[in-house]
């Protein structure tokens, strides 16, 4: 696929997310006039793009489409749910057309009727629907006399902006016909000061079509900025050419002759014109007066003008040329390099520290410091708000509520919250199935909600934070919450635990995230067929996150999922133990203590106050190296609760490359990723939380061995 | 048509491929080339703590992190002891849908790489090797000697290892 047609992709489906999000938006109500012109636009830029990229089956649909929205702006028709839920049809299938495009096919015939159908469903009565012929052959003959006259001279860059001047005049073809055309090169430089990359091209164009003014612009959309383009009406005066005449930059015999080579104008209403012209007062105070007051056509005005004309539209356009769009393998690249340079800066530093050359020492650490920095700007660059991720759950909502006759809102919070891009793009399928779930089994039937004391309507909440070093996001409903009784009774007859086991409240949760489990009393279409939640918790922890549950029955349930800011880069705490060097995520860290009892065979110290448990990572590694004289325990926290972790050495901190692990390694608990050190050597990075945890199942289980020797609880 | 005209004629005696010839416990192995991406020396392996002994660690190739399989162990057999010829056969081996991974393999020594056409291979015998026999491709007879052709997608199927990684997590537990 070439580049044109990757960006018009891509640019189409961020259009159709927000046609998308305006048409949701009207469905809730929010009838305002900005909306309903945003869902229009985008429409429309997908026709004038696909016009563009010369791909006709998204143009005729398009049309139609544009068609309707335009009538309900015009405000000829109402607004109604069931052409909103059209609408969103028609969206779906755009986007189907985009995926055909992207894989560079054309639909068949079964998705043209499919599309046909949808269409059909707008019910467009008055507007003639294009069929694709009608769309492609020019206008009949009654009505092509109407000609008009188009004169573009294309800015400088529009072949460095990826634009075709020829692909305008097919877009053109589409509408009507080119009777006459006359190409201007007249700008074109000479050969020393020529820009290869640069386009000096006109045309002038005799165009016969039925289209109105504002259609006919609309083909040089893309280009009007940086373009001079002027549209004179059929049946036009000459005074209109004449004006035409003084506007373009080349000389008025030359243009004069073009027009007439082109059709616009006869010979003699060309000497009557350039004689007009002649006799026109000139000078520099008083221009030409403006001759065809009347004429609608398009100034080319400078741009400092249209700030001041336009304000704040103005300012915006301004924003949005501050922002470049790049492929987003490019900048993987360049964070892998980084990572690269962090690694060999750490390598630089060891060499340095081992010749014990001062200036050379100093010279590594202010090289350190700037790597640090240039990380931290690249990792911000893949930085994305959630928002948006959490803003293509409206269409889910109210699909899914209508289909199970629910009533659920969406509240969103914390849209603003930015993670990694690779991680957003991972996260959209938990989400998807967590709002799934919470609609088909959390949120009850608005009867059995009035008779629970609830409102009728069912509210669904997303919301993002960071907290120390991760981004939590909540998705949490007001539904029916969970039934304990019923989870460990579905769980005992699937054989996930044994009837006699006694299990804490959590534990019982997190039955739900196991596989194998469904608590609906009906496996319904929309979930329940116990898949899900477990692939719910291994998508989480692929991306080194964790999900915990809450819930409280008859109020509703909570889902807490905790991802890492980034999956390249993190400032790590190095220590050791014997001669392996292990990573702690520094953000973890609160304290670092000397370990003193060290043969105590308790595993809690006393810590302010508090008595902190601590696991001894020796042990739990099966090292069996002799101890060292001196051990420390590094005090780390997580989610609000805290834990020591005792090892033999503290190394202190360093950058710290996250190297991916085999898959073979994605069901270990404990062990984050790995990196490589400055020595070239492979060290391993501790994953906090989960180190804790698994202590803590141990104890216990050993603990219950003791109580009840049958029990096999999965980890 | 050609396709199962091909695949239904072992006889086809021009078939050949090229396999690496490896010593493990003493005895010879072959692992088709096709697999094999390098052979490295045998250093610098960080251990895993908390896997299966089988998995020995991993190591820095070049910037990746690479896993290093003791086949000896996966054979159910003890470890394979280090000594001066031990290396480390980098192999390629599909994962998934498409997805392809490097996973180094101890062995003793390598010895060398030879063509062996197919008639030269039988299929493995029912038992008798100790060797799982999914992990068999088949048995090149070389010099009056039989030489286990290894399947390295089965012997080196990353999700079975992560399988029994979880297991070894929860023996341990308890």
């Amino acid at each position: 696929m070439d580049e044109l047609l990757a960006v018009f992709v891509q640019e189409s489906r961020e259009q159709l997310q927000a046609l998308e999000a305006g048409l949701i938006a009207l469905d809730r109500g929010e009838h305002d006039p900005d909306t309903l012109n945003g869902v229009f636009r985008a429409a429309h830029t997908i026709k004038g793009g696909a016009g563009v990229v010369e791909c006709d089956f998204i143009v005729e649909f398009t049309h139609v489409v544009e068609n309707t929205l335009d009538a309900l702006r015009n405000g000829s028709r109402e607004l109604s749910p069931p052409l909103i839920a059209a609408l969103l049809q028609c969206s779906d299938h755009l986007s189907d057309l985009l995926d055909l495009l992207e894989q560079s096919a054309t639909p068949d015939a079964e998705c043209l009727a499919r599309g046909q159908q949808r269409l059909a469903n707008l019910g467009n009565p008055t507007t003639p629907t294009p069929t694709p012929t009608a769309a492609a052959t020019p206008p009949v003959a009654a009505n092509s006399d109407r000609h008009w006259h188009i004169s573009v001279r294309f800015g400088l860059d529009t072949l460095r902006h990826g634009m075709d001047p020829v692909s305008f005049l097919h877009y053109l073809e589409e509408m009507g016909e080119i009777v006459g055309l006359a190409t201007i090169y007249d700008q074109l430089p000479a050969l020393a000061e020529y820009d290869p990359e640069g386009c000096y091209l006109g045309f002038e164009i005799d165009y016969a079509s039925t289209a109105d003014k504002a259609s006919i612009e609309r083909v040089f959309d893309f280009v009007r900025d940086d373009c001079l383009l002027h549209i004179i009406p059929p049946d036009s005066k000459v005074d209109d050419f004449i004006h035409l005449i003084e506007q373009l930059p080349e000389t008025p015999p030359r243009i004069g002759e073009i027009l007439v080579q082109v059709g616009a104008l006869t010979e003699k209403e060309l000497q009557q014109a350039l004689h007009t012209q002649s006799q026109l007062p000139h000078d520099d105070d008083h221009p030409a007066p403006k001759v065809g007051e009347i004429l609608v056509e398009h100034h080319h005005v400078p741009p400092q003008l249209v700030e001041a004309a336009a304000g704040k539209q103005g300012k915006l356009q301004a924003g949005q040329n501050h922002t470049l769009r790049i492929q987003a393998d490019k900048l993987d690249k360049l964070i892998d390099l980084v990572g690269e340079l962090v690694i060999a800066g750490a390598s630089a530093r060891l060499l340095a520290r081992e010749i014990g050359q001062t200036r050379l020492s100093r010279v590594t650490q202010i090289m350190s410091r700037l790597v640090e920095e240039i990380r931290d700007s690249a990792l911000e660059l893949r930085m994305v708000q959630i928002g948006e991720t959490f803003n293509r759950f409206h269409r889910v909502v109210r699909d899914l509520s209508h289909e199970l006759n629910k009533e659920v809102e969406l509240n969103i919070s914390g849209a603003e919250t930015e993670l990694d891009k690779s991680v957003v793009e991972k996260i959209s399928d938990p989400l998807m199935h967590l709002v799934r779930n919470a609609i088909d089994h959390g949120i009850e039937s608005p009867e059995q909600r009035l008779a629970a004391g609830k409102p009728a309507r069912g509210k669904i909440g997303f919301n993002a934070y960071h907290d120390s070093g991760s981004i939590v996001i909540e998705v949490r409903d007001d539904g029916a919450g969970v039934n304990r009784q019923k989870v460990l009774k579905r769980a005992i007859e699937r054989g996930l635990v044994s009837a006699n086991q006694s299990l804490s409240d959590t534990e019982i949760l997190n039955l739900l995230l196991e596989p194998g489990f469904s608590t609906a009393d009906k496996v319904s279409n929309v979930s329940g067929r116990g898949v899900g939640m477990d692939v719910v918790k291994r998508n989480i922890q692929s991306l080194r996150g964790r999900i915990d549950m809450e819930s409280v029955e008859g109020q509703g349930s909570r889902f807490m999922i905790r991802l890492p800011l980034t999956l390249a880069i993190i400032d790590g705490f190095h220590v050791a133990i014997a001669a392996s060097t292990y990573i702690l995520p520094l953000d973890s860290v609160v304290r670092c203590l000397e370990f003193k009892d060290a043969a105590s065979d308790r595993d809690y110290l006393d810590f302010g106050g508090e008595a902190l448990p601590f696991v001894r990572l020796r042990d739990l590694f099966r090292i069996d190296a002799p101890m060292p004289p001196r051990q420390n325990v590094i005090v780390v926290q997580y989610a609000g609760q805290k834990a020591g972790l005792v090892v033999d050495q503290l190394l202190g901190e360093s950058q710290t490359v996250i190297k991916p692990l085999s898959s073979m390694f994605q069901h270990m608990r404990g062990i984050g990723g790995a990196t490589i050190l400055g020595s070239g050597e492979v060290a391993l990075i501790l994953d906090v939380q989960a180190l804790v945890q698994l202590a803590a199942t141990r104890e216990t289980d050993s603990l219950s061995v003791q109580r009840e020797p049958a029990v096999n609880q999965p980890a | 048509m050609a396709k199962t005209a091909s695949s239904s004629t072992p006889a086809a005696s021009s078939a050949s491929s090229q396999y690496l010839l490896f010593l493990l416990g003493g005895e010879p192995f072959g692992i088709d080339i096709a697999h094999v991406k390098e052979i490295i020396e045998y250093g610098q392996l960080t251990e895993i703590p908390m896997t299966p002994d089988f998995i020995r660690g991993v190591i820095n190739l070049r910037g990746s992190v690479v896993p290093v399989i003791d086949l000896a162990a996966r054979f159910g057999r003890p470890p394979a002891k280090i000594v001066r010829h031990t290396c480390i056969v980098i192999v390629e081996v599909s994962h998934g849908e498409g997805e392809r991974q490097d996973i180094g393999v101890v062995v003793d020594s390598v010895s060398e790489v030879r063509e062996i056409t197919t008639d030269d291979i039988e299929s493995a015998p029912t038992f008798g090797t100790r060797i799982r026999t999914d992990f068999i491709a088949g048995m090149a007879r070389i010099s009056q000697r039989f030489v286990i052709l290894l399947n390295a997608d089965r012997v080196l199927s990353t999700d079975e290892i992560a399988e029994l990684a979880a297991l070894s997590v929860k023996d341990e537990a308890n």
